[in-house]
């Protein structure tokens, strides 16, 4: 699942493949046979994951909003850094380790066995401003923004979704100008997640008023704290006065043109370059996340209703088709792994399996419900691993693209099915 | 890691596609104005048996090809989209036990020359002076040897050893069904590595049934483009268009357990017989949901015996009870330990 509470979807599917840098990390293949084999190599390098989670996962609990939960994801990010495991397939000019997608996925496996945070602030920044900052950025770009993200030393945010625009993105209406050297944009974003904790923002702007709706967009790096900025806190459903998302406003804010990412007015290709990511391989370590919490569910239910009652009652049925959806889950990341180490662009396999697991984190938590029962109506102050998250789980089919909006871009990109 | 098909694969998959839409069109089961029972595949066994397809997994000197799990259930998937015989099951399987309990017959059954149908219990079974069980058989009318699916595993038996048999029309009208009884009848197959029949049995009915939901899906997305009402064609409308995306998700999910289910079915890692239930409970909840849906998308023709639409529904129905129903199979799913 994307952190991301932006709302906003491109029509387009991965219309220019996997960004460039995505090359560097395909894995040479040692066999062209279906196997799950994993070489020495990556065992060892398993075993080593294995062996720093085990000692370095946070113990205490992740603060659930503000300040807190910044310090605590920047930490973290940090901590992994320095222990040479935030960027395992980061080009190493990067920062990062310059390992193959396997043993991304390998780490991610390990990741989720330890239960470590799902430290979702940093999601955009790792996850979408980084890949398109590689792909589209300046060397300046890069230079400055790679190793600060990588090391958990800023947060950004998502500023694509408008007030009349979501799913309709490319419509988008905040205006930036031209001013000598710089961009002035005025105008407002909305779902904006974390704008409130982020040091900066990817921010589409419309650059031209003229040219066809997708043809005048640009993708700006934005400096939260540059004056005429202004937030509207806005409380998401998942308990009282949660604030997660925001409303940005902007009056005559100056963003220098050196800070626009791929050509003027070709905001729309990089973003989708971006969209394309999160819907291919950067959602991978929620995927596989997936099965762990369906064994906590089993588990839970086992010691509530007994073992044998599992192989009986409704709850037992349902728990066994969410324990094979999750294993197609992984099966499908496994797939879209494979076809991107043999250096083949994720192709329709990414947009099928994104639109499949959004609904299934929702069934998954849904259940939690019924395996707690009545005291499912209590909302625990802290540890609260099933009521928040379940709540939650209803911006899976809202976030990054509604489920409509997926079923049109699979039945016209993926089916052929007309407009 | 790697779960993509070689290109040795992809070519054993084009050749039984293309042999298949040549010798077995799905057309081939159409009624004539008499109505139709049966399926006519028998004819089809020989020709598969001499291009080594129904010995794909046996080791040589069972008379097979000596390749694996993979690459069968690659070859079932397409014998799911053709609605082959269930048949297919009865030769795969019933070869695999014979070999492994060194009868002679291994090689006779991958060559097409022996019939072998299965048995499917109705209800419980006893085993304690051997099988004891009602059953429904399916193609078996011209069998020597029987394959009967239980839960616990395939067992191989001489169709002799079946009593009391009577016809039995059948819902899935091109999938002969028969009732019989066993009382206290041993197999002629040790049950040696059940486990590892079992799994491949389930692996072989989920393959089956991701094929199905595949051909479900083109079916429906054919007409889909083609149909036109208020003057467009129907595709374009998100109620229908959201249904075909459905379809082709569920199709997705199906494939990729299989093919994962497959290689660790194939590698005999200890997981087997946990991805391959995973298998069978997606891929026939998707057989199932596809087959439903394209009647739908076809409106009132899908109704109708004219077009194909309903064989798929009904075949998918057939996969799901063999060796035990999606009811069944969850609760054996929930018997196991989910993999270290």
């Amino acid at each position: 699942m994307s952190a991301s509470g932006d709302m906003s979807s491109g029509y387009s599917f991965n219309i220019h493949g996997p960004p460039a840098w995505a090359d560097n990390f395909c894995d040479c293949l040692e066999t062209s046979l279906m196997n799950l084999d994993f070489s020495p190599e990556d065992e060892a390098f398993r075993a080593e994951a294995r062996d720093w989670l085990h000692d370095n996962v946070p113990r205490e609990e992740r603060p659930p909003s503000d300040d807190g939960m910044r310090a605590f994801d920047l930490a973290w990010q940090k901590l992994q850094y320095d222990g040479g495991w935030a960027g395992v397939s980061w080009p190493e000019e990067y920062g990062g380790r310059g390992l193959g997608l396997t043993r991304q996925l390998i780490w991610y496996e390990e990741y989720a066995r330890a239960g470590a945070p799902n430290a979702e602030l940093l999601f955009v920044g790792c996850n979408h401003a980084a890949p398109t900052i590689m792909t589209w950025g300046t060397d300046e770009q890069k230079q400055y923004h790679l190793p600060r993200i990588l090391k958990g030393e800023v947060a950004w945010c998502q500023g694509f979704s408008e007030p009349n625009n979501g799913s309709d993105l490319g419509g988008l209406r905040c205006r930036a100008v031209v001013d000598g050297d710089h961009l002035v944009v005025n105008g407002s974003k909305i779902w904006t997640s974390s704008a409130h904790l982020a040091d900066w923002q990817e921010l589409l702007v419309r650059t031209d008023t003229v040219a066809p709706k997708h043809k005048g967009i640009s993708w700006v790096i934005c400096d939260m704290n540059t004056p005429g900025i202004e937030l509207r806190p806005i409380l998401i459903m998942t308990a009282p006065g949660h604030h997660h998302f925001n409303q940005v406003f902007y009056n005559n804010v100056r963003i220098p043109l050196s800070n626009v990412v791929g050509p003027l007015n070709e905001g729309w290709k990089v973003a989708m370059s971006t969209l394309g990511f999160e819907r291919g391989t950067a959602s991978m370590s929620e995927q596989i996340r997936y099965n762990v919490v369906v064994e906590k569910l089993v588990e839970m239910a086992r010691e509530r209703f007994g073992a044998s009652a599992l192989e009986h009652d409704e709850i037992g049925a349902r728990l066994a088709q969410l324990r094979a959806e999750s294993a197609a889950v992984r099966a499908m990341t496994y797939s879209i792994a494979s076809r991107a180490a043999g250096g083949q662009p994720p192709g329709s396999e990414a947009s099928l399996m994104r639109a499949f697991f959004s609904q299934l984190q929702q069934r998954i938590r849904r259940i939690a419900l019924d395996v707690i029962g009545e005291d499912a109506l209590e909302l625990p102050d802290t540890n609260d691993p099933w009521i928040r998250p379940y709540l939650r789980s209803y911006s899976n089919t809202i976030a990054a693209g509604t489920s409509e909006i997926q079923r049109n871009i699979i039945g016209e990109r993926v089916l052929g099915l007309p407009r | 890691m790697h779960l993509l098909p070689t290109n040795e694969q992809v070519q054993i998959v084009d050749t039984v596609a293309a042999f298949l839409s040549n010798l077995a069109p799905v057309e081939r089961l159409r009624p004539d104005k008499h109505g139709q029972i049966g399926n006519p595949d028998a004819s089809l066994w020989p020709q598969l048996g001499e291009l080594g397809f129904l010995g794909l997994g046996l080791a040589e000197d069972d008379g097979g090809i000596g390749l694996g799990a993979v690459e069968e259930a690659l070859v079932f998937r397409e014998y799911g989209r053709n609605l082959v015989s269930t048949e297919i099951f009865g030769i795969t399987l019933g070869a695999h036990l014979a070999a492994e309990s060194n009868l002679n017959t291994a090689s006779e059954i991958v060559a097409g020359n022996i019939r072998v149908g299965i048995a499917n219990p109705r209800g419980a079974i006893t085993s304690e002076n051997g099988l004891s069980a009602s059953f429904h058989l399916m193609e078996a009318g011209e069998a020597e040897l029987i394959v009967v699916l239980t839960p616990d595993g395939p067992h191989l038996l001489p169709a002799s050893a079946f009593e009391d048999g009577e016809d039995c029309p059948g819902m899935d009208s091109h999938n002969l069904l028969h009732r019989a009884t066993l009382r206290n009848a041993r197999p002629l197959s040790s049950a040696a590595s059940s486990n590892a029949h079992r799994s491949r049995a389930l692996l072989l009915s989920a393959a089956y049934a991701s094929g199905l939901s595949k051909a479900a899906l083109d079916m429906a997305v054919d007409y889909a483009k083609m149909r036109e009402q208020f003057g467009k064609v129907i595709g374009s409308f998100q109620a229908v268009k959201h249904k075909c995306a459905d379809m082709a998700i569920a199709a997705e999910v199906a494939s990729c357990q299989v093919d994962f289910a497959s290689v660790v079915v194939a590698e005999n890692r200890p997981d087997a017989l946990y991805h391959a239930t995973a298998a069978k409970l997606v891929a026939v909840d998707a057989a199932l949901k596809n087959g439903a849906t394209n009647i739908q998308v076809h409106g009132a023709i899908g109704f109708t015996a004219e077009t194909d639409a309903h064989v798929y529904l009904k075949r998918a129905h057939t996969i799901d009870v063999l060796g035990g129903d999606l009811r069944k199979t969850r609760a054996s799913m929930m018997g196991q330990a989910a993999p270290a």
